[in-house]
């Protein structure tokens, strides 16, 4: 009786939690994207679909959206590109090394991102380590033009994001079972035939788990392309940042960050998607 | 919810009470622009008259103002709007009215700046500091003399080499000056003919500053372009190569002033802080620090011949007859701010 009752308390608490500070802001935001704006206030009525449609009919705006799809894109690529080997290689690892690896991976979240951000600017400025490193080394005659360009933006995302790769990768490798591996081997696969038909089929939800946490995040680190790309091109998150805080066009905000809701629901729901196809399919196997 | 903060608050207030029985519960709210108060000044503040100062920072007018829509009571008691953000706090009735009888200092400063279009009668404001957004020139690099104007920075040479302020106003304003209109205009035309032409600037962009210009400037990453004289002023003070140039077209000029929102909590500490802002040497020690100009006439004799004299942070009459004040552009600013969007969500 008592652990039933603290359990409907937990339950009722984190439903309540979700419902307040998830399900109520995001109503609030979908109410406020209809609304009109108000040069003095925030919003008002009447009910219009003005902000959809301006977002929807200026060129600029589907440009701004492309641009922040392109570039969380090529940052989940690199983040996977690297975050894979990295995975499968601290999976072969002992327990004891497995651990360290996985601490020291946790280690600069107790830092903000914000700061570590600032901190890619220090190593990557013209007179900043980067440069004064190879300069002192004779490997190039000229401080190279690092900072400010589409290439310290991405290389910031990726530093960020890599442990959100990483993590679920490792998860997902650490429950395979290595004997299939073996099992291949026995029956004559060479190298990169057990990597395409065995490892990679059975990480597959790992490698979409993963995706999913850098692809969804990335698209709304707004800071990253302001403090390493030079504010010079809006993204996304920068176009709501401005819309809430400068432009005061709440409506017009709130249904930009509508639309990124709905487009990482679809990517959410798609991943339901091929998980559940992906269980129905070794259920029959 | 407020309910709930609001117990939490009053519980943690009962704890820290009965914790730190001294604790001095005088306190004044100052919500201030990014460097741009010395720290010495707080603390002198702090120690003539026991009110603790809680500081924090904004980086641009619509941030503030955004935030302080946001609150309805408990706020901050004084804060930094420029002279266009005056204005429109002062009609939205956003503002306090000052009392005089408690900012007997007033009487030092400068008639000039005192009793203009944002404010008649200095109902809700008094003036802070003043200064300009001109061009900022790394002189190892380019040479000073070749920068005269605002048009200089369209040159294709210095293709991805600028500066420009993260600020719709100050950006516009260029462009506006070029062209011979109002920096202030609210024509959506001329508007358009300087969005046009600061569409031929942005491949001369490197980046839009969201923290202290003068850094970039330092750290070697940019040797032109804008820069606001204050920081300049310090940039010079770390590195002589860098300069400050009146553009032939026009400075833009802007007022920092105090004012108290209507939801301050703290109305005579507020006044308090204010008055001792306005003293002689807190003035002098302001300018010293900060490279604005004061309008604290008193403040002026106690200055270096140096810092007195430096046209960076005193421009001639001339340079100030060729700017042009910042005020408020009402409706219009909606059309600046998608012409803005424009620039950045293209090339």
């Amino acid at each position: 009786m008592k652990i039933m009752r603290t359990k409907t308390a937990v339950i009722s608490l984190v439903s309540g939690w979700l419902l307040l500070f998830g399900v109520v802001p995001i109503l609030m935001l979908l109410a406020a994207s209809f609304l009109t704006q108000d040069a003095t206030g925030f919003f008002r009525l009447p009910f219009a679909l003005t902000s959809y449609r301006q977002l929807f009919l200026d060129p600029g705006y589907l440009e701004v959206l492309l641009r922040s799809v392109k570039l969380a894109a090529i940052t989940t690529i690199c983040c996977l590109a690297v975050g894979y080997p990295f995975a499968w290689f601290t999976v072969r690892r002992a327990r004891k090394q497995r651990l360290v690896i996985l601490i020291l991976l946790m280690i600069p979240f107790w830092t903000n991102s914000l700061v570590r951000t600032y901190a890619i600017r220090m190593v990557l400025g013209t007179n900043g380590l980067l440069n004064k490193m190879l300069l002192a080394a004779g490997v190039i005659e000229a401080p190279l033009k690092l900072l400010y360009t589409d290439t310290a933006v991405i290389l910031g995302l990726f530093y960020l994001m890599l442990p959100f790769m990483i993590l679920p990768l490792y998860a997902n490798l650490e429950k395979l079972d290595y004997r299939l591996v073996e099992a291949a081997r026995d029956l004559g696969a060479g190298l990169m035939a057990i990597f395409r038909k065995v490892i990679v089929p059975l990480s597959i939800p790992g490698i979409f788990a993963g995706c999913i946490m850098v692809f969804v995040p990335t698209m709304g680190l707004f800071y990253v392309a302001a403090l390493l790309g030079g504010a010079r091109q809006l993204l996304i998150g920068n176009l709501i940042q401005q819309q809430f805080l400068n432009a005061r066009n709440w409506p017009l905000g709130s249904a930009t960050s509508v639309i990124l809701i709905l487009l990482m629901t679809v990517m959410l729901a798609g991943y339901a998607l091929v998980m559940r196809r992906l269980a129905s399919r070794g259920q029959r196997s | 919810m407020g309910k709930i903060s609001n117990i939490i608050t009053s519980g943690l207030l009962a704890v820290a009470c009965t914790a730190l029985p001294a604790f001095a519960a005088e306190k004044v709210y100052v919500y201030n622009w990014t460097e741009y108060l010395p720290e010495s000044v707080l603390q002198q503040f702090t120690k003539e008259t026991g009110i603790e100062v809680v500081y924090s920072t904004y980086d641009s007018n619509e941030t503030m103002y955004a935030k302080l829509k946001l609150i309805q009571k408990d706020g901050y008691d004084v804060v930094f709007p420029s002279t266009y953000f005056v204005s429109r706090m002062g009609k939205e009735g956003m503002l306090q009215p000052l009392d005089r009888a408690q900012l007997p200092n007033m009487k030092d400063l400068d008639p000039n700046l005192l009793d203009k279009n944002y404010d008649k009668g200095n109902v809700y404001s008094i003036p802070y500091m003043w200064g300009s957004t001109g061009i900022g020139v790394n002189s190892e690099m380019i040479p000073v003399a070749s920068i005269t104007g605002w048009q200089d920075l369209w040159k294709p040479e210095y293709k991805g080499k600028l500066l420009l302020q993260d600020d719709v106003r100050e950006v516009f304003h260029m462009a506006l000056k070029i062209k011979g209109y109002s920096s202030n205009s609210t024509d959506p035309k001329e508007i358009e003919d300087a969005y046009l032409l600061l569409k031929e600037l942005m491949p001369n962009v490197l980046l839009f500053n969201s923290d202290s210009p003068r850094l970039p400037y330092l750290a070697g990453e940019v040797s032109l372009g804008m820069i606001w004289n204050g920081e300049a002023y310090m940039a010079e003070q770390e590195n002589p190569a860098i300069r400050y140039v009146y553009p032939k077209e026009g400075a833009n000029l802007w007022v920092d002033s105090y004012v108290i929102p209507k939801s301050a909590r703290n109305i005579k500490n507020a006044h308090a802080f204010i008055n001792f802002m306005m003293k002689a040497d807190v003035a002098k020690t302001c300018v010293e620090e900060n490279g604005y100009a004061t309008p604290v006439l008193t403040a002026l004799p106690l200055l270096d011949e140096a810092v007195r004299t430096n046209k960076t942070v005193f421009p001639d009459k001339e340079q100030i007859a060729a700017g042009e004040f910042q005020t408020d552009v009402g409706e219009a600013l909606a059309i600046y701010q998608q012409y803005w969007e424009k620039l950045r969500a293209g090339n």
